[in-house]
């Protein structure tokens, strides 16, 4: 049944990730402005015959359902096509960056999740003392702080006035450093980075946690698991907690989409090497093959984490029945 | 209680109050604040606070920092109300419908906002206001694009469940026209939630707005506080308060929202049954 | 001596609470062996008494004065980690609804062994062992399967059967059951009496038995204390309170429980009104993809609705009688059958056809606390049906006020809202706005399950009058058999979706034709004894 269930999954995100091709090449077509006129700024020429040229080149000179007819066949293929900027295929330019954003995004992920819980949990211990009014007013603070300016502070104080870490990319740039010392290299390089992605969403676990366990510890089954006489500690553990992080569960997945998007300013700030500064300069250079392909790249990670966090969700809820 | 005595009776509640209403005071009277608007050059660039009179100092060009941040509340605000006011607008309306009639159009709405929830949304918003041309209105339309699908989910979710409520019931009983029904029986039942929302989408409107004009993708003829940092970005090793005093505004300003929407959350909160 | 001796315990309530004291020195023993009830409505302190014997008040509700002493030691003073000891091992606790006693997410299995481990050194294995000897022992079959299920994968009846062997797992000496059939089907609730009455037997066990039904306390009791509003006002042996009772509130009590045995002929030549013809209505769970199995609520269902007749419909949970009802009144829409009314169809009208013709039949329903909106002053509620059909405002309003005369309230009292009243006023509330467009048919879905037992018998009082006053046909849905015999001419039990039979309410009663209506009646608790 499992099985079963994935193969729709599977099916459903190829589904949305056509969609998401579809509106994307409208988006990015529709709108004023073509690449070759940008390309043609950069390259110095403003020369009328030599745009015809490079939009014969790039097939834009094409009907639109030509285009996109084109885009989607070789989509299908694996092939997203060429960057107008950068003359390489935009599959290998992504899968150059992704392994560095999904880095990011992971430990940042894994300290927001850790952090946030174990806030939570110990806040929702003692609601109204003063350990959880200080807990939830940090927390509010981390969840108003605009990300970019959080993390060029960080950089402000651990890297200008501290000088304790590395402000800018992954790694000591010229050093090259392999094995041991670059994991550490790099380690070094994530901590300020990390940090920074990881305290807006480890406010909103914060939250989370504290509110879901203060509902759970309301309910009748905790005063029955009293009632048998098992320790305090248990109670808080396998009863209260434990039915806490079903919703946090759910959460969790709502948050993979964001996360990116949260990503994109971070790296922006820190200068990491990932897809998110890699779309801002698209952007700027009106790149629509590394664009699109950025977009579709991301929609099919977010809806394998989706897929995943949907069973976890099963596994740890058991009146859940899965449904596609 | 009545409503406004469980509202203030929380000292962050009360914090964010007068915080966001200062706020609100002093982006009305930016105009008056002094002769100068927040684009002239008073001065030599990058003076720290308090020198030739500069409350906050000069900026990168020479700007006057506090005019300039002065200005930047009335663009955070004016973005972040009327994304708002739009999201929520539509948020309401979808959710609405879909959550009272369920079927198809509840179907669609949900494809509508998984996809919105898959899609990258910051880089979506981004993508749009670059290809706009960046503006006052691209900034609103990008916001209010990415913001309405979590509006429109809360509304859909309080339909639903106020739908099969008895006293709903009672009122198809009695024969009354759907529209009655969602305008006179549901609608002030689900205001809470929306009302609370709505506090909550000012700030985050407020914090995209600043992000994308920190990038660049902000209105070029307005200084908004996001644009302030992202343009002083050069000289933050050497002039702090060029970067730290616009970011601590758009902290500030979200952070008294958030307060007030928890504060409304509590005062709203449906009476309890002993 | 004593097993249990509460004396003079006051509980004090948080501020801000409708009343200051949950309890007010309130005296009352357990001898050994015994079973004692603590019968009240609601707000008499019942519950919470109990939970300070077990030391679980909830947060903001403290013991201030006064003692409970457990074979001689005050428990009230006793610390925190010795008390804890003592749950679950010497006094034990069972609640009200099964389904949110247990824990989700854990087996019942663990939750089983997980108490047993909490105060005896053996492993899991042989703590399971214990557990599947436990539920065998409380009637449970498959026992096997049962350990490996989650809460949600059970009945209602079988998870209380879970929670009874997990309370009696270590032995205790002292059980405390709070209203712990309230949520149950009237079967299971005889079932798990009996059960409870046989493992106190057994085991020699005390009990002190928390219910607001003096059926219960008929079936179960040896000893009984009255509580009201924090007091107790009688207590003594159960045969002496239930033939003698010393003071007024104890009397009104026993006087307000339906006795079942009133019996209202049917009126002869009465016009039929509404006639339901093999009506039937389909649920299926899931989306589009769902492989889920149909259920069938509502099974080729028909009967007649006569003016000045009450029919009433009775039936467990899951018999279909609720969903029956909304069919009727359209609430939902049947698959197939048809409900004439006045010759015309409206089974399956459009709603632009079905609109003039509700004002025909009007529905009071079951929950006093949401079936009004809570941000609707009560006169616009009353007149916003008229209104909707384009009565005039003026003469709305002065009928809205008769209306609530009618029904018993004061119609000063329009511009409040619906927070600000008891749960008996607000039903009759609920009842104003039906009458407001002049029905000929009332549909009543389960209108008095909700309310306390005196305020019950108001309402039921009040129902009966309006129907005789208005000529009424009534249809009266009820899981309750004593409630039914009170109001209802005609009878028709019902159970999973079909009619088991039907009859004069008389005829139902003392001559029952199939076993399952023998079942119900056998089931309901104090039956003879009151």
């Amino acid at each position: 049944m499992k099985l079963r269930y994935i193969g729709l999954r599977l099916v459903k995100t190829l589904l949305v990730t056509a969609a998401v091709v579809l509106l994307s090449f409208f988006l990015i077509h529709a709108v004023p402005g073509d690449a070759a006129t940008v390309m043609a700024g950069q390259a110095g020429y403003a020369d009328e015959a030599y745009m015809k040229n490079l939009r014969a080149e790039y097939g834009l000179d094409q009907p639109l359902p030509a285009q996109l007819w084109a885009y989607v066949s070789r989509v299908a293929q694996g092939d997203l096509g060429t960057s107008f900027v950068r003359r390489e295929g935009v599959v290998s330019i992504i899968m150059e960056r992704l392994p560095n954003t999904l880095l990011l995004d992971g430990v940042a992920l894994v300290l927001a999740a850790a952090g946030g819980i174990t806030l939570g949990a110990m806040a929702a211990r003692r609601p109204g003392s003063a350990g959880d009014s200080g807990v939830t007013v940090l927390a509010m603070l981390f969840y108003s702080v605009p990300q970019f300016w959080l993390g060029m502070m960080m950089v402000l104080v651990f890297a200008v006035w501290f000088n304790l870490l590395p402000p800018f990319g992954i790694e000591t740039m010229g050093a090259d450093y392999t094995g041991l010392a670059r994991i550490a290299d790099v380690a070094q390089h994530i901590i300020l980075p990390g940090v920074t992605l990881a305290l807006y969403f480890m406010a909103f676990y914060t939250r989370l946690t504290r509110t879901a366990m203060i509902e759970v510890a309301d309910q009748d089954f905790v005063k029955t698991a009293r009632a048998k006489g098992i320790s305090e500690r248990q109670v808080q553990r396998r009863h209260i907690l434990r039915n806490a992080l079903i919703p946090l569960v759910t959460y969790a997945g709502l948050q993979a989409s964001v996360l990116v998007g949260g990503s994109v300013l971070v790296e922006n700030v820190f200068s990491w090497p990932g897809l998110g500064t890699l779309a801002y300069q698209a952007v700027g250079t009106r790149d629509n093959p590394l664009l699109l392909g950025i977009f579709i790249v991301t929609a099919i990670l977010v809806s394998l984490f989706n897929l995943v966090t949907d069973i976890a969700y099963s596994l740890v809820d058991p009146r859940v029945e899965l449904s596609p | 209680m009545s409503f406004a005595a469980r509202f203030f009776s929380r000292p962050a509640t009360l914090f964010g109050f007068v915080v966001f209403a200062f706020i609100v005071v002093i982006a009305l009277v930016a105009p008056l604040l002094s002769a100068h608007g927040p684009m002239a050059i008073v001065g030599m660039p990058l003076l720290p606070p308090g020198s030739s009179g500069l409350l906050a100092g000069s900026d990168v060009i020479g700007r006057d920092m506090a005019i300039g941040l002065a200005y930047g509340a009335r663009i955070s605000l004016l973005i972040g109300v009327t994304s708002t006011f739009c999201a929520v607008g539509i948020g309401v309306l979808l959710g609405a419908v879909a959550g009272y009639y369920g079927g198809l159009v509840d179907d669609l709405l949900m494809q509508i906002t998984e996809f919105f929830q898959i899609i990258p949304s910051f880089m979506l918003a981004m993508v749009l206001v670059a290809f706009l041309q960046p503006s006052l209105s691209s900034t609103v339309i990008g916001i209010t694009l990415i913001t309405w699908p979590q509006v429109a989910r809360v509304v859909r979710g309080q339909f639903l469940s106020l739908r099969s409520r008895e006293f709903v019931e009672a009122a198809r009983v009695l024969g009354m026209s759907d529209a009655r029904i969602i305008f006179t029986q549901v609608l002030p039942n689900a205001l809470p939630p929306i009302v609370v929302i709505s506090s909550m989408i000012v700030g985050n409107a407020i914090l995209l707005e600043s992000a994308l004009s920190f990038l660049g993708l902000g209105d070029p003829d307005l200084l908004s506080w996001g644009t302030m940092i992202g343009s002083s970005r050069v000289a933050m090793w050497v002039a702090w308060w060029t970067t730290v005093l616009p970011g601590l505004c758009i902290m500030v300003t979200v952070l008294a929202l958030n307060f007030i929407g928890d504060g409304l959350n509590d005062a709203l909160s449906p009476r309890r049954r002993n | 001596m004593a097993l249990l001796a509460i004396r003079n315990l006051t509980i004090a309530l948080p501020p801000g609470s409708d009343r200051p004291l949950a309890a007010e020195e309130v005296s009352l023993e357990v001898n050994p062996k015994e079973i004692v009830c603590i019968v009240g409505e609601s707000g008499s302190g019942k519950s919470l008494t109990a939970h300070a014997v077990i030391g679980l008040l909830p947060r903001g509700v403290t013991a201030t004065s006064g003692s409970i002493l457990f074979d001689g030691t005050d428990l009230l003073r006793e610390a925190p980690e010795a008390l804890r000891k003592r749950r679950g091992r010497d006094i034990a606790m069972i609640f009200q609804d099964p389904m949110a006693a247990l824990n989700p997410v854990l087996t019942i299995g663990r939750q089983v062994t997980e108490q047993i481990r909490a105060h005896e050194h053996i492993s899991e294995a042989a703590a399971l062992k214990r557990a599947a000897d436990l539920l065998a022992e409380m009637g449970l079959k498959d026992v096997a399967t049962l350990l490996k299920a989650y809460p949600h994968q059970l009945s209602g009846g079988q998870r209380q059967r879970v929670m009874i062997a997990m309370a009696l797992s270590l032995s205790p000496r002292l059980l405390i059951a709070d209203e712990p059939t309230t949520a149950l089907d009237v079967t299971t609730q005889a079932q798990i009496l009996k059960l409870i009455r046989r493992a106190q037997a057994e085991r020699e066990m005390s009990v002190l038995f928390i219910t607001h039904d003096f059926g219960v306390v008929a079936d179960m009791a040896d000893r009984v204390a009255v509580m009201r509003h924090g007091r107790v006002v009688e207590n003594g042996a159960t045969a002496g309170v239930l033939g003698e009772p010393a003071h007024s509130y104890t009397r009104a009590l026993i006087a307000a429980v339906p006795k079942g045995d009133r019996y209202l002929p049917p009126p002869e030549d009465s016009v039929p009104l509404v006639t339901v013809n093999g009506l039937t209505k389909r649920f299926r769970r899931g989306g589009l993809f769902s492989r889920a199995p149909t259920v069938t609520a509502v099974d080729g269902v028909s009967l007649t609705l006569r003016r000045g007749e009450t029919l009433g419909v009775v039936g467990e949970s899951g018999s279909g009688k609720s969903t029956l009802a909304r069919c009727v009144i359209r609430l939902l829409d049947p698959d197939s059958g048809e409900v004439l009314l006045d010759g015309a169809d409206i089974a399956h009208m459009k709603e632009r056809g079905l609109r003039p013709m509700r004002r025909r039949i009007q529905m009071v329903f079951q929950d006093p606390f949401s079936s009004l909106n809570p941000r609707e002053r009560v006169g616009d509620i009353l007149i916003a049906g008229p209104r909707s059909f384009g009565e005039d405002l003026g003469e709305a309003r002065i009928r809205a006020a008769e209306t609530l005369r009618l029904v018993g309230l004061n119609p000063q009292t329009m511009h409040r809202f619906p927070h600000e009243f008891s749960g008996g006023q607000r039903q009759r509330i609920g009842l104003a706005r039906a009458l407001m467009l002049r029905p000929d048919v009332l549909i009543a879905d389960e209108p008095v399950s909700a309310l306390d037992v005196t305020v019950q018998a108001q309402v039921l009082k009040l129902l009966d009058e309006v129907r005789q006053q208005m000529n009424l046909a009534m249809l009266f849905i009820t899981h309750d058999m004593r409630v039914a015999a009170e109001v209802c001419h005609r009878v028709m039990v019902m159970r999973q979706g079909r009619v088991v039979e039907e009859g004069p309410t008389r005829d139902i009663f003392t001559a029952p034709a199939s076993d399952y209506t023998r079942a119900l009646l056998a089931a309901i608790p104090g039956h003879g004894a009151l």
